[in-house]
């Protein structure tokens, strides 16, 4: 019962995904042109301003360091939160002698 | 002074491997500093919030509007009113387990690692709580979410904790790829990321992907809250967890993740595009089944923290509720009133869950049950324990010289308005939760078990919290109508109102 329903819920959300993964109702892929300057404005400005504003030629590492360089610092933080984590976890169990 | 809310507890993780070295007592001295320290910014952030109104923070320039254009080419922190008051409280009952932590976890190993991952989790959640960029409240939501993972774990010894873990781990993985497969949907179809300029674009052009994206942001954030269709990690995790654990997760994490970011979204990213009508039923909706299956499992519980996990995700419903209506009645006077008592029972539910399941740590560590039926008669024994016991459980009932009696009729009074047969559930879920908790005070005061003989108070590091919740608890209850005209009406209102907080990082443009 449960397993049917969730099914059928899977299969609705595909449904309403491959409605939104269509140009005519949902998302444009490969947008050019004028679509370009009105989907992807900011990426237009990463491009034409990057070089000169951070100073390094590649334009996804000015994004990731620069622009969007807090964004960076946290995924830095959720490696070392698994890594905590996982640390934690795998440690010796404690035994009964030792408090 | 706003960074500083995120470098300190940031500096205090990273560091905290480098202070373990130093031995035990440097490890805990260095998170009790830490901790504190933080309370103090969160102090200022919010006073100067509260006197001055939106706080816009630029990383890295000094405007995030770009050279030449309109829209916002850097990540901003947005700090309106309702996130400046949850930054304190998180501050608080950080640093309030923290302390308590010291004593409670004296039997463990790899204390380093636990409070390495505590403040990794404050920090997760100040950055939810400050944020006004939508990618940037994802990565601040997963670290919240795999430091609690690996919180709810910690005692690797025990197979509950394996298990609650495992069970928390897979549904929340897949709960935020749901979220981040709701911001990719909207960058796709608007091109930014920026709270603010996406409220705007979405006002502007509201379409098909956008209402897609909506579902799929709130049905991940429903099961971050512990909602009923998707409570069952909850009920699980916090008996698991270890106690000073479970306070934070069901005073915090279950708000700053779920019902917090839900409350952000609608109001200040859809307020504009969306019929906030049919979404705020919705809630209601939701609401009415939480309030009513999470406070009646919990009168049929035999487990104390479990107890306490079940009368959360029914106190979670009361806060969507007042969410729902404050969205179905937007603008008017009744979802102002809603609102605003969905904040305050926020800001009230954090201090008491967080004292009641301090409480339960110190029975458990104690006793070493969480059996309530051979929990009699411990009032004898535990007198100061038992006695916040009381107080907290008459808070969370809404006994009137109590935090939780204003913030429960703030939301009484809006749903009988709104919908009377709303008001009637409601109360319901209030009578089932009376009964729930009568029945542990009186467990606690009946004729003392063998069993309970030998308990004793414990010592002073555990004592000094859970009386500065009490202190915390009945001092806000003294004053509810101040506070509430103060802060939690202010905060509501500045939540309603979309324009400002776009116009905030937009500067009118």
């Amino acid at each position: 019962m449960n397993r049917t329903f969730g099914g059928l819920a899977l299969l609705f959300l595909l449904g309403v995904l491959l409605a939104v993964a269509n140009p005519s109702t949902g998302i444009k892929f490969g947008p050019g042109g004028d679509e370009w300057m009105k989907y992807r404005y900011t990426d237009q400005y990463y491009i034409d301003h990057g070089p000169e504003e951070t100073g390094g030629a590649n334009v996804v590492t000015d994004i990731v360091f620069d622009y969007r360089g807090y964004d960076t610092l946290g995924e830095a933080t959720v490696l070392f939160t698994a890594i905590a984590g996982a640390v934690a976890l795998l440690r010796p169990w404690r035994r009964d002698g030792d408090e | 002074m706003i960074p500083y809310l995120i470098i300190i507890p940031l500096l205090g993780a990273f560091a905290m491997p480098l202070m373990g070295l130093a031995g035990r007592k440097a490890g805990e001295l260095w998170a009790v500093i830490v901790t504190l320290l933080t309370f103090g910014v969160s102090i200022d952030v919010f006073n100067t919030v509260w006197k001055k109104g939106i706080l816009v923070y630029t990383l890295g320039a000094k405007s995030p509007i770009g050279k030449g254009v309109d829209f916002p080419v850097r990540i901003v922190w947005e700090v309106d009113l309702l996130g400046a008051l949850l930054a304190l409280v998180v501050a608080f009952v950080t640093l309030v387990v923290v302390v308590y932590s010291i004593e409670y976890m004296k039997h463990d190993t790899g204390l380093e690692k636990y409070y390495t991952l505590v403040m990794l989790l404050e920090v997760g959640m100040l950055g939810i709580a400050m944020t006004g960029d939508l990618f940037n409240f994802y990565v601040f939501f997963e670290i919240t979410g795999i430091a609690s993972y690996a919180l709810v774990a910690f005692r690797n010894d025990t197979w509950e904790g394996i298990e609650a873990g495992i069970k928390y781990m897979f549904a929340g993985s897949l709960a935020s790829s749901l979220v981040l497969l709701g911001v990719v949907l909207l960058y796709g179809q608007y091109g930014t990321l920026t709270m603010a300029y996406l409220s705007k674009m979405i006002t502007g052009n509201p379409t098909f992907t956008s209402r897609v994206a909506l579902g799929l942001l709130i049905g991940g954030l429903l099961f971050k809250s512990g909602a009923v269709p998707v409570h069952m990690w909850l009920a699980d995790a916090h008996p698991a967890a270890p106690s000073s654990i479970s306070a934070m997760l069901s005073g915090l994490v279950i708000k700053l993740g779920g019902v917090y970011a839900i409350t952000r979204l609608a109001f200040s990213v859809f307020g504009g595009g969306t019929n906030l009508r049919t979404l705020g039923w919705v809630v209601i909706l939701f609401a009415c089944a939480t309030l009513i299956v999470g406070n009646a499992m919990a009168v049929v519980q035999t487990d104390m923290k479990r107890l306490l996990a079940y009368s959360s995700v029914g106190q979670i419903g009361y806060i969507l509720l007042g969410v729902g209506i404050g969205l179905a009645a937007y603008g008017s006077e009744v979802g102002n009133v809603a609102l605003a008592g969905a904040i305050y029972h926020t800001v009230n539910h954090a201090l008491i869950k967080a004292l009641l399941f301090l409480i339960a740590g110190a029975v458990i560590h104690n006793l070493g049950t969480r059996n309530l039926n051979e929990l009699s008669g411990i009032a004898r024994r535990m007198p100061i324990t038992s006695f916040a016991f009381l107080v907290g459980a008459m808070a969370i009932i809404g006994v009137p010289p109590m935090n939780g009696f204003a913030s429960k009729w703030l939301i009484y009074e809006s749903s009988a308005l709104f919908n009377p047969l709303v008001g009637v559930i409601a109360i319901i879920g209030t009578a089932f939760s009376f009964a729930a908790y009568i029945r542990v005070v009186f467990t606690f005061l009946g004729r003392p078990c063998e069993r309970v003989m030998q308990a004793q108070e414990p010592g002073k590091a555990m004592l000094l919290p859970m009386l500065i919740l009490v202190a915390a608890i009945v001092l806000t209850g003294l004053f509810p109508w101040i506070i509430s005209d103060r802060v939690m009406l202010p905060a509501a209102k500045m939540l309603e109102n979309t324009g400002n907080y776009v116009s905030a990082v937009l500067g009118g443009a």
